[in-house]
């Protein structure tokens, strides 16, 4: 269950003020998958940081008893001088999985073969972000995170990792942030609007998608 | 079990924190020493370097040991202290910095970051102090300690000291970038304050009223009393040491708590 209690949040830089939260008070509804859709700014990615716990709100409570992923594909916590062994060692530890099951998964799902045992620096943005993806979902969360990337990689490999990621819904379910409606319609059963007339929650995908894209500018 | 950051079982957040600062150790471990041994070596040879260069100033001055018979033994009681706060002081100014990136990983707080760092630098040093202390006695050049448990109580205060500086010094950076300028400004003197080449209670008095109010001195002291039979300080205050201690590392965490909200990554 996730649910947030008046949370607040403000971001504070060069001296302006942005409030994107106020008062904001939501339980994710259990065992369903929830989109978050709002134009540009509106504090999506916000929302998903406040949700993950990567960030704390002003005010309010965050309670979370699940397993939450980080945001899927994000590779910006590997270390740099460490191999991808060492990577996938460092985060299955934090997360208390078995490594070498994480280590087999990753190394079949990935196909990075032997560049694995190679430094992460040494790696292109792609092979980062399948290394990063491949140990997203060798952990099994309840709840995956995903900021706009569902896929990673070329075209073979974005179908195999959304299968993937597909493959796990009857287990795990979604919080995603898109702006393709297709994906929104496949994947979720609900959302959130964050529109700028405030937080808006519908209950039906085609509702959902007829009110967005029908928001002014 | 439950993985949440915020769970009403106690015990699980337990685990979680005992995984995540593990995890953290073993990877500040390989980022600090690198693949070679190399790495390890440096931490050993800057500690030593600094002790053999202040014996063979003095003994090319043909100075007297300012306590006991080893040059080596009073100059290494007072080095590796120092340089275990500085280095304490140091490397936590700069750990929420260095591993901003794994903030994102929502079970890694900063709190985690810098215990981590603390019990490598801990415990690094120790070994240090364990080869050069061991080095000195397999030569010779040192007895073995007079009261081994004051000069483990010494260290442990004087760990706890620098963990105190680094907090508020990470809590300064994250508030205004040029501390780390002023902070290597002030750390300078700390070699001629603290009592490194020469035994305090022997300076004039009007020098240890002021000297008195440097912490890092009575760390020292109170090692030298540990190692030394008859090393009795006038000048070491236990409560006085533990007190600062304590005091930075409360400011250090309160403060930590109060800027987590207002933090921007």
């Amino acid at each position: 269950m996730i649910e947030l209690q008046s949370v607040s949040k403000t971001y504070r830089l060069k001296g302006i003020r942005k409030q994107v939260f106020d008062d904001f008070t939501f339980t994710f509804p259990p065992n369903k998958n929830v989109a978050v859709l709002g134009p540009n700014g509106a504090g999506k990615s916000t929302l998903m940081r406040l949700i993950s716990g990567a960030e704390a709100p002003d005010r309010g409570r965050i309670i979370r008893c699940a397993k939450l992923s980080w945001p899927l594909g994000f590779s910006g916590g590997f270390n740099g001088s460490m191999t991808g062994i060492e990577n996938i060692r460092f985060v299955s530890r934090i997360y208390g999985a078995d490594s070498d099951q994480v280590i087999d998964f990753v190394a079949d799902f990935a196909e990075l073969g032997k560049s694995l045992h190679l430094p992460i620096k040494t790696y292109s943005t792609g092979m980062r972000a399948r290394l990063a993806f491949g140990i997203s979902l060798a952990i099994d969360f309840d709840y995956y995170l995903v900021d706009e990337v569902i896929g990673v990689g070329d075209a073979s490999f974005r179908r195999k990792s959304q299968n993937a990621l597909r493959e796990k819904l009857p287990h795990s379910r979604l919080i995603m942030v898109s702006h393709s409606m297709g994906h929104v319609r496949e994947l979720c059963d609900c959302g959130l609007l964050l529109g700028p007339n405030g937080i808006w929650f519908f209950d039906d995908v085609e509702m959902l998608i007829h009110a967005y894209t029908s928001l002014p500018g | 079990m439950q993985f949440a950051i915020i769970s009403p079982d106690t015990r699980a957040l337990a685990g979680l924190q005992t995984r995540v600062v593990a995890a953290l150790i073993l990877r500040e471990t390989r980022a600090t020493f690198g693949t070679s041994h190399i790495g390890y070596l440096w931490a050993i040879i800057t500690p030593v370097a600094s002790i053999a260069l202040l014996a063979a100033v003095f003994s090319v001055a043909g100075r007297h040991p300012p306590f006991g018979s080893s040059l080596s033994l009073f100059f290494a009681t007072g080095i590796i202290v120092l340089q275990l706060v500085t280095r304490l002081g140091n490397s936590l100014m700069t750990a929420i910095e260095a591993n901003r990136a794994l903030l994102s990983y929502p079970p890694i707080k900063r709190i985690d970051v810098l215990l981590a760092r603390s019990i490598l630098i801990v415990l690094t040093f120790l070994l240090i102090a364990a080869i050069i202390y061991g080095a000195l006695i397999a030569l010779g050049l040192a007895d073995l300690p007079a009261r081994p448990e004051h000069l483990l109580a010494a260290y442990a205060a004087a760990s706890l000291l620098g963990i105190g500086i680094g907090m508020i010094n990470a809590l300064l950076l994250t508030l205004w970038d040029s501390w780390r300028r002023i902070e290597a400004i002030i750390t300078k003197p700390l070699f001629f304050i603290s009592g490194v080449f020469y035994v305090p209670d022997y300076m004039p008095p009007q020098f240890i009223e002021w000297l008195r109010w440097n912490p890092v001195l009575h760390a020292i002291e109170w090692t030298r009393q540990g190692y030394y039979a008859n090393y009795d300080s006038m000048v070491l205050d236990k409560a006085y040491l533990l007190s600062i201690a304590t005091i930075l590392i409360f400011i250090g965490l309160a403060g930590e708590r109060l800027s987590r909200r207002s933090d921007r990554s």
